[in-house]
């Protein structure tokens, strides 16, 4: 028997899986924004949006060249990587019943691919609020839209984290 | 513990002719402003089987330190660290030990 409860967690860990308790504008919010990240990641590989996505793997400068090297390797795969990845989350926002464990962490994945980027385009600080952005600001929304982000990602791995570890009480 | 990715998934790279093959290669994560902590702790645990306990003590070393040595080991396995750390958005690097 369901309990009643006053407030339900946007992501939680159910029965069988995971359950987004999101409204479908939500979702589609979120698929929207995982479209446009494809995009990007299927463009220009010098976008400057895209810096925090593919940093370097070697950051001393004796190391450039190995660098280069990995950057040459790597970038590929790591495309392709968020690309699947994104492609599991699509999919698994549609689900009507909880998704599984791998959804789930390519949600979390994604979710932060997003932020890295939205958080590259505002030039976001250490404890970033949005309540600090004036109205007037004109990309208000944006920090908002970051700020929405976090809290869903950071939902995604507590009920993420019930899995990894015995939930302390 | 440590992770165990399908070879296959990582391309090779020639050893550079002037690295020294004793001293052992260390991956760094550095603190960013983007990340959120819990996130940080998760991929830790995730990635490299770390305890909760472990994850979270490095991720405060990141968060106050500005960088945390989160594993280290031969060049091969540090790179598939540091991909799979890429893959999960964190800003990690790696450089051979002094």
């Amino acid at each position: 028997m369901a309990r009643k409860r006053a407030f339900i967690p946007p992501i939680e860990r159910v029965r069988d899986g995971y359950a987004f308790n999101i409204g479908d504008d939500e979702r589609q919010l979120v698929t929207r924004l995982l479209t446009e990240l494809s995009q990007l990641l299927m463009g220009e590989s010098g976008d400057p949006r895209l810096i925090r996505i593919f940093p370097p793997a070697y950051h001393l400068a004796d190391d450039a060249d190995a660098d280069a090297e990995y950057q040459r390797l790597m970038r590929e795969d790591l495309v392709a990587s968020r690309l699947s990845g994104i492609t599991t989350v699509n999919a698994a926002l549609e689900a009507p019943g909880p998704v599984d464990e791998a959804s789930m962490i390519a949600f979390v994945q994604a979710i932060n691919g997003l932020r890295l980027v939205l958080g590259t385009m505002l030039d976001v600080v250490e404890d970033h609020d949005p309540d600090d952005i004036g109205d007037d600001d004109p990309q208000v929304g944006e920090h908002h839209l970051y700020n929405f982000l976090s809290w869903l990602l950071d939902w995604a791995v507590r009920a993420l984290s019930e899995t990894v570890t015995p939930q302390e009480t | 513990m440590s992770p165990s990715p399908a070879p296959a998934e990582v391309g090779e790279i020639d050893i550079d002719d002037e690295t020294v093959p004793d001293r052992p290669w260390i991956v760094l994560v550095w603190n960013d402003p983007i990340n959120l902590m819990s996130y940080v702790t998760f991929v830790f645990q995730k990635v490299f089987g770390y305890s909760l306990q472990k994850a979270t003590s490095l991720m405060l070393d990141v968060h106050e330190k500005g960088r945390a040595v989160v594993s280290s080991g031969a060049r091969e396995k540090a790179e598939i660290d540091v991909f799979r750390l890429h893959e999960h958005g964190l800003w990690a690097t790696m450089q051979q030990d002094d």
